[in-house]
């Protein structure tokens, strides 16, 4: 069986239908309408101890009220969870020692005390022994440089601090199953990479990691799997690098050119691509897929329109690919 | 019981971080105990108004300002943040149970309020003279129906925050709880001046023993049986709601949408 397992898990909350202006707000408070939201809509989701799952949707999409159903912050309409065989929402304390969460938007360290005595809070919430506590620390102080972090106030840390802090937070206990809900929103560069860094040395060390994001940079290089969750529907569950394969099949030179190059004309000379305009007159992009023409086709093939000053070739990341299929230009199919 | 003392222990250290806010109010309370003090002297000044002369007056108004600090707003702003924030959320992903930790937190922030409550009786004493004891067993009564005011008072702020899960406001549950707990409680005036049949009912509601009760033990108003009735009274309040409060949390949850992030 799977650690982490949903079953046609189902959430709908309840708004308050109300017109605009202050006559709406009047007359909601004696004709109360309510229309019925679905942000989870029956997920199925089986994920294996050591795997490591990027979770990604447009906002709204239901993916951080999914995490929130798979961890028993939220009831589910209907459907279940199981996380080792329990129901986070009935064997709470039970699972909460073998879960741990992040969510990048919220922080759990106490406001008025130092980072330190938050985390001892949380030494004696999860019953950690003083050895035990001892060594993790020197672990996270390794990897998150957390050693500067720990006399500072709460309130007074900066977010790259806080984040730091709330990871180590939220791993203390060294829970066998971890949800990062956008771990890395609003973090600088250097912050960035050094929790990627981090977030890999988990996942090595056999943590079962699911990984909500936007930054689709966090998922390269850690995730395997891509689960893609649309208007609370999976549309995609499958092969992270499968995927990349097969959507980045296509590539765009951009090509500068002398004079000026009439889009008709380049299309003329290259049936098999798309031709765009780019910033300039000067400036051409050729879309291409690569199994069916080649960079230097295309070079051979508008170097009688003008001459060609200067070109360089995208390549598609994962991100233009989930771009696409977030405005429904492109359907996977799993 | 070792991640309770854990909160406890971190709230009483955090109380110390809202000391300047803490002063302010305290010393709001102290104008108000002195104005109080300062009016019923007049009222009281040649004899007796609802079987309360000077003295009694005088220790009933102090105990009120005692169970009037002791657990103050501060533990309801705290609370119904935790819900109307959201951070109820990574409570509910820990190993805790989340109504005991509040209460652990309640009991550790204490200290400081005690602290200020000997501070201010002392100056009273030093100014207006000591104030009459009850005999040996009513004072040990007086100092458990005292000790009681915490998981009382507790309850009743807790069981106003759940109002949050629904209402999404908390501000004006607040208001109306402070307006019904100052009256039924004996804050405003003691509960003997009130006309019979609300006296009764005030007497036996669970706000009662926010005030009323250890006021009028400490003044030897109630002795004896009546004593241990009333302090009996506080005690079933507290196991009411505490477990009440449990119900209510339960629903509560169903009703949690925490949204974004």
């Amino acid at each position: 069986m799977a650690l982490v397992e949903a079953r046609q898990l189902t959430k709908v909350f309840r708004r308050p239908d109300k017109d605009p202006g202050m006559r709406g707000a009047v007359k909601h408070l004696f004709v109360r309408r309510f229309v019925d939201k679905t942000a989870v809509d029956h997920v199925d989701l089986s994920i294996d101890a050591g795997e490591a799952v990027a979770y990604v949707g447009p906002n709204g999409a239901g993916k951080s009220t999914t995490v929130k159903l798979l961890s028993g912050i939220l009831q589910p309409t209907s459907g279940e969870v199981r996380i080792d065989g329990l129901s986070p929402q009935k064997d709470r304390i039970a699972v909460s020692h073998r879960i741990g969460v992040l969510f990048g938007q919220r922080t759990q360290l106490w406001w008025d005390l130092p980072v330190s005595e938050s985390l001892a809070v949380l030494r004696d919430v999860y019953g950690i022994d003083h050895g035990t506590y001892r060594r993790r620390m020197a672990r996270f102080e390794e990897v998150l440089e957390l050693g500067e972090v720990l006399p500072v106030l709460g309130r007074k840390l900066s977010l790259g601090q806080r984040m730091r802090a709330d990871l180590a937070a939220a791993l203390l206990h060294a829970p066998p199953v971890v949800y990062l809900d956008e771990p890395t929103i609003g973090l600088d560069l250097a912050v960035k990479d050094r929790v990627r860094q981090f977030f890999r040395t988990v996942r090595d060390e056999g943590t079962t990691v699911m990984l909500t994001s936007h930054d689709l940079g966090d998922i390269e290089g850690f995730c395997r799997r891509l689960v893609i969750i649309d208007e609370g529907r999976i549309i995609f569950d499958g092969d992270l690098e499968a995927v990349k394969d097969a959507f980045a099949r296509e590539r765009i030179l951009n090509v500068q050119t002398e004079t000026v190059v009439p889009l008709e004309a380049a299309r003329a000379a290259l049936p098999g691509a798309a031709i765009e305009a780019g910033e300039t007159p000067l400036h051409l992009g050729v879309r291409f897929d690569r199994f069916t023409m080649t960079a230097g086709h295309v070079v051979s093939a508008l170097a009688p329109l003008a001459n060609l000053v200067d070109f360089n070739v995208d390549e598609p990341s994962i991100e233009d690919v989930i771009r696409r299929v977030y405005s429904g230009e492109l359907v996977l199919q799993p | 019981m070792k991640p309770y003392t854990a909160h406890a222990r971190a709230a009483a250290l955090s109380a110390l971080a809202y000391r300047g806010n803490f002063l302010l109010s305290l010393g709001g309370a102290a104008v108000q105990l002195i104005a109080l003090l300062a009016v019923w002297k007049v009222l009281l000044a040649d004899g007796q108004v609802g079987g309360f002369d000077w003295p009694h007056m005088r220790a009933y108004l102090v105990v009120a300002f005692a169970s009037a600090t002791l657990v103050g707003t501060f533990v309801d702003f705290r609370m119904s943040h935790r819900i109307r924030s959201g951070l109820v959320a990574l409570d509910l992903v820990k190993p805790v149970d989340y109504q005991r930790a509040r209460f652990a937190e309640t009991a550790g922030g204490v200290w400081i309020e005690a602290v200020a409550v000997i501070v201010v009786v002392a100056i009273t004493v030093a100014i207006g003279g000591a104030l009459d004891t009850p005999p040996g067993p009513m004072l040990g009564l007086f100092a458990a129906s005292i000790v009681l005011i915490v998981p009382l008072k507790f309850a009743v702020s807790y069981l106003s925050t759940l109002a949050c899960f629904w209402t999404e406001n908390f501000v004006g549950v607040l208001w109306a709880r402070q307006a019904l707990t100052g009256l039924l409680s004996g804050a405003l005036v003691p509960l003997a001046f009130f006309p019979g049949w609300l006296a009764t009912t005030a007497q036996w509601s669970p706000f009662a023993g926010l005030t009323s009760t250890p006021a009028l033990i400490f003044i030897g108003q109630a002795s004896g049986t009546h004593a241990v009735l009333l302090v009996a009274t506080q005690l079933g309040w507290v196991l009411v709601m505490w477990y009440g409060a449990r119900l209510l949390f339960r629903r509560g949850l169903r009703r949690l949408t925490v949204n974004g992030g």
